[in-house]
């Protein structure tokens, strides 16, 4: 399997995802059809447990879809083991959680540089300031996560997402843990390096608003997608 | 009140911790228990059954005579006796020849005085040994049929007499309180060792009167009369109380041994109560800073934590009692066949009360700290303690107690202890060790630290490895400071075993003599010579030998001179003495000068120089023995080193020629035969000396070899419980970090870590704490092995390295291997239930 950039970069077809609960099989996605051109961005709104987050998991190659196809930069999902859907992710994919997902054991600075030393990238560590200093923390890359800010953790979680220029970049909820000032700052800061790398942008989110900044605003509910449609420029 | 409902529902809400506390306080527990229970189940044995261990209420021991018909009517005054006769004798198959030292001893009409002789088939011990037509009944212990290839109804012969086996000895009562043996035990009726033609001049035979005292006679007024009738006695008295000293010495080695394992134990046991009571503690911490913020006093938090942890501390307690008391049986049930004594089984309250000691001193020393700490810490800190742990000050409440319940834990290991001087160094070293340990953990969290802010770009794993090791409440110095002092003990023990193998299988039979032959008489030595070298011996070298006793040390009767432990022994019985002109070929002299030839002063004699260090005497001094009935002062002419080892011709005491003139000595020879020669020389000689006895070294050796191998087995077992308490506390760790594993491992699938990835990240972390400390516990476990080789066995330490790096490469690999499995579910974990579930 040869990863390329084509047209489109995500593409998601009769996508089913039904997961085994408790009280017995759920139903989370149904019937998802979606594409996303490169260097796109698609805001994705919906309730909570619209299922938003497993579209997300399921682009990621995080969550197997039950049925359906799944194709992310010319790549098809089906038959990769998890390994190889984990070196896919780290050449292509950059992803921010609202929960900032930081290893606390780490400075800010070896955080970022995860994904360059899994790649075996030239000078990672080099790399990885750089993109801190992007974000505006090149003074605290020694310091742990739990040193920083909110805003801080979510900004080197923003500048490793972006470590290995990735052309794909899936965002669940980044501002969901953080005021509304912070979000902002936050949410500019992601669309500026979008617009520098000029790679496609998934953003979940359940601010209609924020998801208006996109290219495409899709809405799911109950695990179908009830409207996708442009943004008015 | 609201302590207690806080601590209820504490309890209820998480498990966290849990199993270490009682698990780690169960097996320290329940080892200690198991060794002080099983002691305690033998020692009463010992005490219940003293009089048939004995033989009888009192036993008075005469060496070469018989008591006379006066001073056997003295003893009858006092109550009924038993008398026999024991020697060491070759015992021969009368059919094809062969041949074997056998414990001969008669009997008479009256024995046993007490308990039961058990024979198979079942008869009378009168019958068995009765004399039919031309020959002798005898009953013997299976072994000698064994060895001699005999069974019941077949003919053997000692010395000129024949005797027909006519049972096999199931049960001596006395045989557990009878000297050290060498061969296997034939009875036989008294009137039949007077045809065997081996009571001659000088033959070492050991006479026995056993004594079962009159009612209305008590042991004290017995011992009085017979003090002021026979003053120096005659004999060697020993009464029901000092029925088996040897089995009681093994029992306090045994015992000390066991319980000093079962106390690292718990000692490495502690190190995992301490982490389960900080992961017990760690995961309350939200609630117990939510009460501080809702006003709970630092005190209400402390009692609830204190109580919580108590009801723990009390269920790992009475676990480990129950299971430790249990040990007596199992033990009975698997081993109770090779036990001298049968067990007196039962529970018993001291060993439990000692046990629990223990246990609730290793709670108090353990458990203090992060107890205190989490109530002493403010509410605020408590939210923010796993990113960055508060610097708690303590007041000096919890510093005190730790200090002094660490103290009792020391002081109450030597006050139970039989061997104080032992106990005392196990507490030195355990301090060192757990010093040395706590240092070596602190610094793999220095090193750790130190090397993952070098640049490690590209070796993220190992930049994983070490954050693991040094992050925030990371476990190390815990988990080396476990693992390290059961691997050193493993390495110690380990080295200890080896170094008694490498004495047994290799030195001691590469200078050794083949032989040694017993009561040459004079006129037989020519001949025996002669003989010998025909056959093929090599090297012959023979002493004059009687046995003496020893009465007084500058001139203080034994019974009140003061003797160290070491030398004890040597005043316990009678001892073989010898006489020379010149100093024997290997004497190393390490005092005074030896007698010149033809000396005819003074009685002298040369001693052992560990004998003279333990009865505090030099050149000069004087010791007075006992020889058939004689006192013979003797002044101390020189000290000799002996290197018992070797095996060769040695003797503690060799007296001046004069000491011993017209005493009826007999001889006895070491003899050097090259392997092939063996049977040669041992049949020859036997043909034409029957009434020499012979101990071939080989069997001693096979013997010695045996409770060495289950020495090796106890120590294997012993080590073992220290082990699994080790991999108890790594069981801790691994468990108490697996929810920060399971995220680490989550989050790096998503940043595109392969699992080969994480595994190399667990296999460095692991293998890191286990070389650690593995490197730390070689340099212990050699330090034990050299105090327990030198200090205790009095035996050469050699550095073994082959045995330090097959335990350490065996150590690491367990621990990698515990690493590996016990983090599998963090490698394994999918990712997307886990983001989910954040």
């Amino acid at each position: 399997m040869t990863a390329s950039l084509v047209d489109p970069s995500v593409l998601l077809e009769k996508v089913s995802l039904t997961l085994a609960g408790p009280a017995g099989q759920v139903n989370i996605l149904a019937d998802i059809d979606l594409s996303l051109r490169a260097g796109e961005t698609l805001g994705v709104v919906g309730p909570s447990g619209s299922g938003k987050s497993s579209l997300l998991m399921v682009m990621a190659g995080l969550e197997r879809a039950s049925s359906g196809r799944v194709k992310v930069a010319g790549t098809d999902f089906a038959g990769l083991s998890e390994d190889r859907l984990a070196r896919f992710r780290r050449e292509h994919m950059g992803i921010v959680f609202q929960a900032f997902h930081l290893m606390g054991t780490l400075t800010a600075l070896e955080n970022v540089a995860i994904p360059l030393e899994l790649a075996g990238r030239e000078d990672p560590l080099g790399q990885a300031a750089r993109q801190l200093e992007r974000v505006g923390l090149g003074h605290r890359l020694g310091h742990y996560p739990g040193t920083l800010s909110g805003g801080e953790q979510q900004r080197v979680a923003l500048a490793r997402a972006f470590a290995m220029r990735p052309k794909i970049l899936l965002a669940d909820e980044p501002t969901g843990n953080l005021d509304q000032a912070t979000g902002k700052k936050i949410i500019d800061l992601l669309f500026e390096l979008h617009r520098e790398e000029k790679n496609s942008l998934v953003l979940i989110t359940h601010d209609s608003s924020l998801a208006e900044r996109c290219d495409r605003v899709v809405r799911i509910e109950d695990g179908h997608i009830h409207a996708d449609e442009p943004v008015p420029a | 009140m609201i302590s207690w409902k806080l601590a209820w529902r504490g309890l209820r809400g998480g498990r966290s911790g849990w199993f270490t506390i009682v698990a780690c306080l169960m097996l320290g527990v329940g080892a200690i228990t198991a060794s002080l229970s099983l002691d305690d189940s033998l020692r009463r044995a010992l005490s219940d059954d003293a009089r048939a261990l004995l033989g009888g209420d009192a036993e008075l021991r005469l060496t070469y005579r018989a008591p006379s018909a006066d001073e056997t009517a003295f003893l009858h005054g006092f109550g009924d006796l038993s008398q026999s006769a024991e020697m060491r004798v070759m015992a021969r198959n009368s059919g094809d020849g062969r041949q074997t030292l056998a414990e001969l001893k008669t009997i008479d009409q009256a024995y046993p005085l007490f308990g039961k002789v058990d024979l198979a088939p079942a008869q009378s011990l009168a019958q068995a040994t009765a004399k039919q037509g031309e020959s002798w009944g005898a009953a013997a212990e299976q072994d000698l049929l064994d060895r001699l290839g005999l069974k019941l109804g077949d003919h053997l012969s000692v010395g000129s007499a024949d005797f027909v086996l006519r049972a096999v000895i199931m049960r001596e009562p006395d045989r557990a309180g009878a000297n050290f043996s060498l061969g296997p035990r034939l009875l036989v009726a008294d009137g039949a060792l007077e045809p065997t033609g081996l009571i001659q001049p000088g033959s070492l035979i050991h006479h026995l009167v056993l004594m079962k005292l009159a009612p209305g006679r008590t042991l004290a007024a017995f011992r009085q009369a017979l003090d002021a009738t026979y003053q120096p006695a005659p004999w060697l008295f020993r009464d029901a109380s000092e029925a088996t000293p040897s089995l009681k010495r093994l029992l306090d080695r045994t015992t000390l041994f066991l319980t000093l394992v079962g106390l690292t134990s718990l000692l490495v046991g502690g190190i995992g109560i301490a982490d389960g009571t900080t992961a017990f503690v760690e995961r309350r911490l939200p609630d117990i800073a939510k009460l501080k913020c809702l006003g709970a006093s630092t005190s209400v938090i402390l009692a609830s934590l204190v109580i919580q942890f108590a009801l723990l501390a009390a269920l790992g307690l009475a676990l480990g009692l129950v299971i430790g008391s249990g040990a007596p049986w199992l033990v009975m049930a698997t081993l109770g066949d090779r036990l001298p004594v049968e067990a007196h089984l039962g529970v018993s309250f001291l060993p439990l009360a000692k046990a629990a000691s223990f246990g609730i001193l290793a709670c108090i020393t353990f458990a203090t700290r992060p107890l205190a700490r989490a109530a002493a810490v403010p509410g605020a800190q408590l939210l923010r303690d796993r990113v960055a742990p508060a610097a708690v000050r303590f007041g000096p409440g919890p510093r005190l107690l730790v200090a002094l319940a660490a103290l009792a834990l020391a002081g109450f290991t030597i006050l139970i202890s039989a061997d104080r001087k032992l106990a005392v160094w196990f507490v030195i070293g355990g301090a060192i060790a757990f010093g040395l340990f706590a240092l070596g953990g602190r610094l793999v969290v220095t090193v750790a630290r130190l090397a993952s802010k070098r640049p490690l770009a590209g070796h993220l794993s190992l930049r994983l490895a070490l954050s693991s090791l040094h992050r925030p409440g990371a476990l190390t110095e815990g988990v080396v400071l476990s693992l390290g002092l059961g691997l050193s003990l493993l390495v110690g023990l380990t080295l200890v075993e080896v170094a008694l193998s490498r004495q047994i299988d290799e030195q001691i039979p590469a200078k050794a003599p083949a032989f040694f032959f017993l009561d040459i008489q004079p006129d037989q030595a020519d001949l025996f010579d002669r003989t010998a070298r025909q056959a093929g011996a090599t090297d012959i070298v023979r002493a004059v030998m009687i046995r003496g006793r020893i009465t007084r040390i500058k001139d203080i009767p034994v019974g009140q001179a003061q003797i160290g432990q070491d030398a004890a022994w040597a005043v316990k019985g009678d001892r073989g003495l010898t006489v020379a002109d010149s100093p024997p070929a290997d004497a190393n002299i390490v005092a005074g000068d030896w007698w010149p030839k033809d000396y005819d002063g003074p009685p002298l004699v040369s001693l052992d120089s560990n004998i003279a260090k333990g009865f505090g005497v030099g050149i000069g001094d004087s010791i007075t023995i006992d020889v058939l009935g004689r006192e013979i002062p003797l002044k101390i002419a020189s000290l000799r080193r002996i290197d018992w080892a070797s095996l060769g011709m040695n003797f503690t005491f060799v007296l001046s020629p004069n000491a011993l003139a017209g005493a009826p000595t007999s001889e006895i020879a070491t003899v050097h035969v090259p392997p092939d020669k063996e049977a040669a020389v041992e049949r020859a000689v036997s043909d034409a000396l029957p009434t020499i006895s012979v101990i071939r070294i080989s069997d001693a050796l096979a013997q010695l070899r045996r409770v060495v191998d289950g020495i090796g087995l106890a120590i294997r077992a012993a080590a073992g419980v220290a082990l699994l308490a080790g991999a108890l506390v790594l069981a801790a760790a691994i468990s108490a970090g697996q929810r920060r594993r399971i995220a680490e491992a989550v989050l790096l699938k998503v940043l595109g870590a392969a699992r080969a990835d994480l595994l190399r990240a667990v296999l460095w972390e692991f293998a890191i704490l286990g070389v650690s400390a593995g490197m730390v516990a070689a340099g212990v476990g050699c330090l034990i092995a050299w105090g327990v080789l030198t200090k205790v066995l009095h035996m050469e330490a050699a550095l073994l390295p082959l045995p330090v790096v097959l335990t350490l490469v065996l150590g690491v690999t367990a621990v990698a291997l515990a690493g590996l499995a016990g983090t599998f579910r963090a490698l394994q974990a999918r990712p997307a239930p886990y983001l989910r579930g954040e």
